[in-house]
């Protein structure tokens, strides 16, 4: 008995010692842009020295602002962030509702449909859809990030499955309460699912504003970029010589900000609810 | 509006009208979707196909050619080069995925492990960072002079070696960010299917002698084994439409491009539409195959 007590806390140290290899394989490379963004241009920052540093400086963020209009693209990377996760939450919530909550012909083939939509993506269709775009005019427009993706099919899914677990009682009280069909939506069932609503919320931020390949193909002007298009530009866009340090520290712009959300987000819920997100 | 598009698709059969028009309300609320998906989906899909028999360049009327562009893309070695890329990326992927995910979330859902919300909160950090940005500084830590993994390995008594110099090595640094980048997100997968299996296998388990190992062999993975092959298949999905990581970290000719790259670079940079087009005929034809088993599979089991 104690020799396999033994045993199981061997397991024990090395499942310890395996997560902290992880957390260090996670962590490491965001650590090290943070280093090297703070080093003076002129410091050595080739393999081993790039883990010490001498004389910490903002400089490298402030050649940022030279190189690309920062605060521009910031607008713009905010907005599509923004209104493309409000829109896409009201209307995946809204599809979703009608899923869970309401019997009509045709619902289960219609949700198969949903379903099914998800393995042909977007990207397959990037061809035409750029002509289709250029068609309505939405070419170096941000509503062109935001509208095609406004009701998604995960999105859909997910929502779907947690709103089944509302109880039917409570949509049917509102009903004989005299609650118009949005009213029961939006006055009764979305405060119930407000935390489906925001881990899907925090998901789909984290996408949009790491999204890249659309923003890249819709967008093609400086003043429409959307900052991780011009952060993946600074390579070039110093004359093909720009300093790593400055390099990273675009990268670092665009990380943080979506590391801070993340961990405010995990301060603001309770443990295990993004596993819960993906539960479906 | 729903309601009355649905409508106007049954005009003429009035008992059918007037079922459609007693559950407008539903239609109304799901009918978003179906007007995007047709808009910005399914017609650019279908779309696709199309323009796939014809030489165009986005100005102007496209010319019919018939196959010439699949003729073209049979002879092509660059074609070649990115489909062969991708199936060694898909394979290395789904393995490399599956396993390393699988390992996270077993410990993750120890009860031996320390300090169980902070490893859970940072594991999850890769997930978090944009791929595009994460390709540049994995542009710098493979660099053949000045990167770390050269440093690294030099002082382990390797060689240096040109990463994303070489055709030969180009593929391991893409693929190392994909699945560094996208791990976490299986592991929560895997993770929420660890917590629904009953702790009352792993005790009677236990009570019969039965190693850790032979736990994890014999309850675990049968268990999980629907998960699992979920996994698999978004891993795979993933993959064939990878562009971020191969874009930012592109290696000398074709050696690490992926098939979705080059319909970007015939598409937009060469504005070779009926070729590119091509190409995504050959990424929807993978997509749907793989969708196909999915259905296939999905039925015989019941839910994943």
């Amino acid at each position: 008995m104690s020799r396999n007590r033994n045993r199981i806390q061997g397991h024990g140290l090395i499942v310890n010692i395996f997560m902290l290899l992880v957390v260090a394989v996670c962590l490491f490379p965001v650590l090290w842009m943070c280093f090297i963004s703070v080093k003076s241009v002129g410091e050595k920052i080739s393999g081993f020295s790039a883990l010490t540093i001498e004389h910490p400086t903002m400089a490298n963020f402030g050649r940022l602002f030279e190189l690309i209009p920062v605060w521009t693209n910031l607008f713009n990377s905010g907005f599509t962030t923004i209104f493309g996760t409000i829109t896409t939450l009201f209307f995946c919530a809204l599809a979703g509702f009608a899923f869970a909550k309401y019997r009509f012909p045709g619902r289960a083939k219609l949700f198969a449909f949903v379903v099914a939509t998800m393995a042909i993506s977007a990207e397959a269709g990037a061809i035409p859809l750029c002509v289709i775009m250029r068609k309505m005019n939405l070419i170096n427009s941000l509503w062109s990030l935001v509208i095609p993706r406004v009701a998604t099919a995960v999105g859909i899914f997910y929502l779907t499955q947690y709103i089944k677990d509302v109880p039917d009682e409570l949509v049917e009280a509102a009903r004989v309460d005299g609650c118009r069909e949005f009213g029961i939506f939006w006055r009764v069932v979305c405060p119930v699912i407000k935390p489906a609503l925001a881990s899907w919320a925090s998901l789909t931020m984290i996408a949009r504003w790491n999204d890249y390949f659309w923003p890249l193909l819709f967008l093609n002007k400086n003043s429409k970029y959307t900052l991780m298009v011009s952060v993946s530009m600074l390579p070039v866009s110093d004359g093909l010589a720009t300093p790593w340090q400055v390099i990273l520290a675009g990268c670092t712009l665009v990380i943080l900000p979506a590391i801070i959300l993340y961990l405010l987000m995990q301060l603001m819920q309770k443990a295990g609810s993004f596993a819960g997100a993906v539960k479906g | 509006m729903g309601g009355r598009k649905k409508a106007g698709q049954s005009s003429g059969k009035n008992g059918l009208l007037a079922r459609v028009w007693k559950y407008r309300t539903p239609y109304l609320f799901i009918a978003p979707f179906f007007i995007l998906f047709l808009v910005f989906q399914l017609i650019p899909v279908i779309w696709t196909f199309v323009i796939s028999f014809a030489d165009w360049n986005g100005l102007g009327s496209p010319k019919w050619v018939g196959l010439k562009q699949y003729k073209i893309m049979a002879q092509d070695y660059m074609f070649r080069d990115a489909f062969l890329n991708n199936v060694w990326y898909w394979i290395v992927a789904v393995i490399g995925v599956v396993c390393i995910s699988l390992m996270i979330a077993v410990c993750l859902n120890s009860p031996r492990l320390k300090a169980k919300k902070v490893f859970q909160t940072i594991s999850f950090l890769p997930y978090v960072c944009a791929s595009v940005a994460m390709g540049l500084i994995f542009m710098m830590l493979f660099d053949e002079n000045a990167g770390l993994i050269n440093e690294i390995i030099v002082s382990l008594g390797g060689k240096r070696r040109a990463w994303l110099g070489s055709s030969q090595y180009a593929k391991i640094p893409v693929i190392i960010l994909f699945i560094w980048r996208i791990i976490p997100w299986f592991t929560i997968i895997i993770y929420s299917g660890l917590l629904n299996i009953s702790k009352e296998y792993y005790e009677a388990a236990t009570v019969d002698g039965a190693s850790v190992i032979q736990q994890f062999w014999y309850i675990t993975i049968p268990l999980l084994k629907n998960i699992l092959f979920f996994c698999a298949l978004t891993v795979t999905i993933d993959i064939w439409k990878m562009f971020n990581e191969s874009y930012t970290l592109s290696g000398p000719g074709t050696s690490n491009t992926s098939l979705f790259q080059l319909v970007y670079e015939n598409g937009f940079k060469s504005f070779n539409l009926g070729y590119a087009s091509a190409l995504s005929v050959v990424l929807i034809i993978v997509l749907l195959v793989i969708s196909m088993i999915q259905y296939k599979l999905r039925r015989s089991e019941e839910g994943i």
